[in-house]
């Protein structure tokens, strides 16, 4: 696996996860002008809630924990590109919210998913 | 929520509080944050912990960690809340039994590897465990000496975060390291026969020694001004365990080791006369550290060539000199550290050193030594009891030998008879020496000397302050103490009127 394809690796798995967790994914590498939104996903319930994915995938541990990458620039980022995203909507969003997803992936083993839920 | 809480002690001046560690593990992003006023030393707390708990292998919780110190208007400082952090995350997170956190004060700065270090301030830090009721101590196996010489604590030391967690389940701790073997210097240590001639002042010096009182030392120079008043610590008897607890504390906050035990003789502080005014009474931006005064406490301190001293530095001493306390308000908090010291000042006459030297001839301008006196001011002069004068010790003592002078040691023991028989008349009324008997009590409580109508022309002749009335009192009492006396004679008043005045009587001749 080569380092540029590692991302696109983290986020095929944690979409999985979430589908996993009975989640419809709305929305995957959505982009404008300002950036990219990893995966944009719907948890179901009463109601249901709109949920920003960061997904970040790491090889080891070295440099800290996956979700350690996500910084307070990185949420505020992910927060105005959540608007963008939001203004190009043709339908009311009640309920939203942001989670991080950390993907570890050590060399032979299964990868270890790191779900953080309402990060900002 | 995850959280677990030890405890800790946070010191402004010599007093502590016990201090509450909280550590609450969250969910979300992972961060560490402080809160609870603390100084910079303190915030790089979070670093040092969170790296040596990785080192030995315990981890740091992926989540965001709040450490809270608790009272939370308290400003903390310094570095000994480490090990405390660290028992607290890994109680929280349920790596250790936070049932053995109970009742148990924890003490020590941890090193990136996970060792631990001694911290500054360890013995007031016990103290304040003892008097607050906590039962048990973690400490640096380092300082486990000094931790020994507080009673009524069971202390565990550690070296590292590993024995800490052995502690905690329930281990002995590290043993005392085996103590490091220092090469004693071959110097051998100041005596007073080492004075040559100079009767006169060694009896000012004694007089001094007995009763604590400040001296002042002025001559020419060279006369052995300052190899007096380095001799002065020699004459002092062993502190009182009481007073060797209150010395030890102020000198463990100083960072000095107390491995050799409990600080027993009376200090010695000699700042040098560019001294500033932080380092003579004690100052800092948040909590005010110990200075000079502090470190002299219960013992001398020695300005050598006084008038060179600031006079704002002196007269930031004069409350002090008075209350044998130093008051350090800062905007945070407020220190009070002890300071009941003996001054000794030495000076020479004026700026060439050689005025009212018999057969020298001053090089100043009447005026220069005029200003030269005045240096130091009325009001710190009024608080010294003995003004002694030196005159240059003939050269034919020096060379056909001086009659053998007396040693340290018979000279301490004439001083610890006196302090023995101040303290059996003083006992009942709560001091120790003369110099501390207030005024009030001087005059009324004690059995009046004869001749104090001496004392009263002195007052009205304006000779004397009233201040000065109590300092001369005081020091007929010792001298009478000192030829073992019940009541002060008047042969004594006149001795102590003429050491409390000094030059001044000599030259009117009316005593």
């Amino acid at each position: 696996m080569d380092k540029d394809d590692v991302w696109h690796v983290g986020e095929d798995i944690a979409a999985a996860h979430l589908t996993g967790l009975g989640w419809q994914v709305v929305e995957r590498n959505w982009r404008c002008q300002a950036g990219e939104l990893d995966i944009i996903a719907v948890e179901p319930g009463t109601p249901a809630v709109l949920v920003f994915c960061e997904v970040k995938c790491r090889r080891s541990t070295a440099y800290g924990q996956p979700v350690e990458a996500i910084t307070e620039s990185k949420l505020a980022k992910l927060r105005q590109l959540a608007l963008y995203w939001l203004q190009a909507q043709h339908r009311p969003i009640p309920s939203l919210r942001f989670d991080g997803i950390g993907v570890l992936l050590r060399g032979g083993s299964k990868p270890e998913i790191d779900h953080r839920r309402g990060i900002c | 929520m995850r959280q677990a809480m030890s405890l800790s002690v946070a010191l402004v001046g010599v007093t502590g509080t016990i201090i509450e560690v909280e550590a609450a593990i969250g969910s979300g992003l992972p961060s560490t944050t402080m809160v609870g006023l603390p100084d910079t030393a303190l915030k790089e707390a979070r670093d040092r912990c969170r790296a040596a708990m990785s080192a030995v292998g315990a981890g740091w919780p992926s989540a965001p960690v709040t450490i809270n110190l608790s009272p939370a208007t308290l400003p903390k400082a310094g570095s000994h809340y480490d090990l405390s952090i660290a028992a607290a995350v890994a109680a929280a997170r349920g790596a250790c039994d936070a049932s053995g956190l109970a009742g148990l004060a924890l003490f020590g700065e941890l090193g990136l590897d996970g060792k631990v270090r001694g911290v500054r301030g360890l013995l007031p830090a016990l103290l304040t465990a003892v008097a607050k009721g906590l039962a048990r101590a973690v400490v640096p196996a380092v300082q486990l000496r000094e931790a020994s010489l507080v009673s009524g604590l069971t202390v565990y030391g550690v070296t590292d975060l590993a024995d800490l967690f052995d502690v905690l389940a329930g281990g002995p701790g590290a043993a005392m390291p085996a103590p490091v073997a220092v090469a004693v210097p071959l110097r051998t240590a100041p005596d007073l026969a080492d004075v040559a001639g100079q009767q006169e002042a060694k009896w000012a010096l004694e007089v001094a020694a007995a009763g604590r009182h400040h001296l002042y030392l002025h001559g020419p120079p060279g006369v052995g001004k300052t190899l007096l008043a380095e001799r002065l610590p020699t004459l002092l008897p062993d502190l009182e365990d009481a007073e060797a607890l209150e010395v030890s504390a102020i000198h463990s906050l100083c960072g000095v080791n107390l491995d050799s035990g409990l600080v027993r003789r009376p200090p010695y502080a000699d700042p040098h006369h560019s001294a500033s005014l932080a380092s003579l009474v004690g100052g800092g931006a948040r909590v005010a550290m110990p200075g000079a005064i502090s470190r002299a406490h219960r013992g001398v301190l020695f300005l050598d060539e006084a008038p060179e001293f600031p006079p704002r530095v002196l007269e930031a001493m004069r409350v002090p000199l008075e209350s044998g306390r130093v008051v350090l308000a800062r905007s945070e908090a407020t220190a009070v550290y002890p300071a009941s010291f003996q001054l000794v000042l030495a000076a020479n006459p004026c700026p060439c050193g050689l005025a009212g030297t018999p057969g020298a001839e001053c090089r100043c301008a009447p005026m220069a030594v005029r200003r030269y006196a005045t240096r130091v001011s009325g009001p710190i002069m009024d608080r010294i009891d003995i003004h002694q004068r030196l005159r240059p010790v003939r050269s034919s003592m020096l060379v056909n030998g001086v009659p053998a002078a007396e040693s340290s040691a018979v000279v301490a023991a004439r001083v610890f008879d006196a302090r023995q028989r101040q303290r059996h008349r003083l006992a009942g009324l709560g001091w120790q020496t003369n110099a501390e008997v207030p005024g009030p009590v001087l005059r009324k409580e004690l059995p009046a000397p004869q001749g104090t109508e001496l004392l009263s022309k002195a007052l009205a002749r304006g000779q004397l302050s009233a201040r000065g009335v109590d300092k001369v009192l005081r020091l007929a009492w010792t001298i009478a103490d000192l030829s073992g006396a019940e009541v002060p004679q008047l042969e004594h008043l006149h001795t102590a009127l003429a050491m409390r005045r000094g030059e001044d009587l000599e030259r009117s001749g009316d005593g």
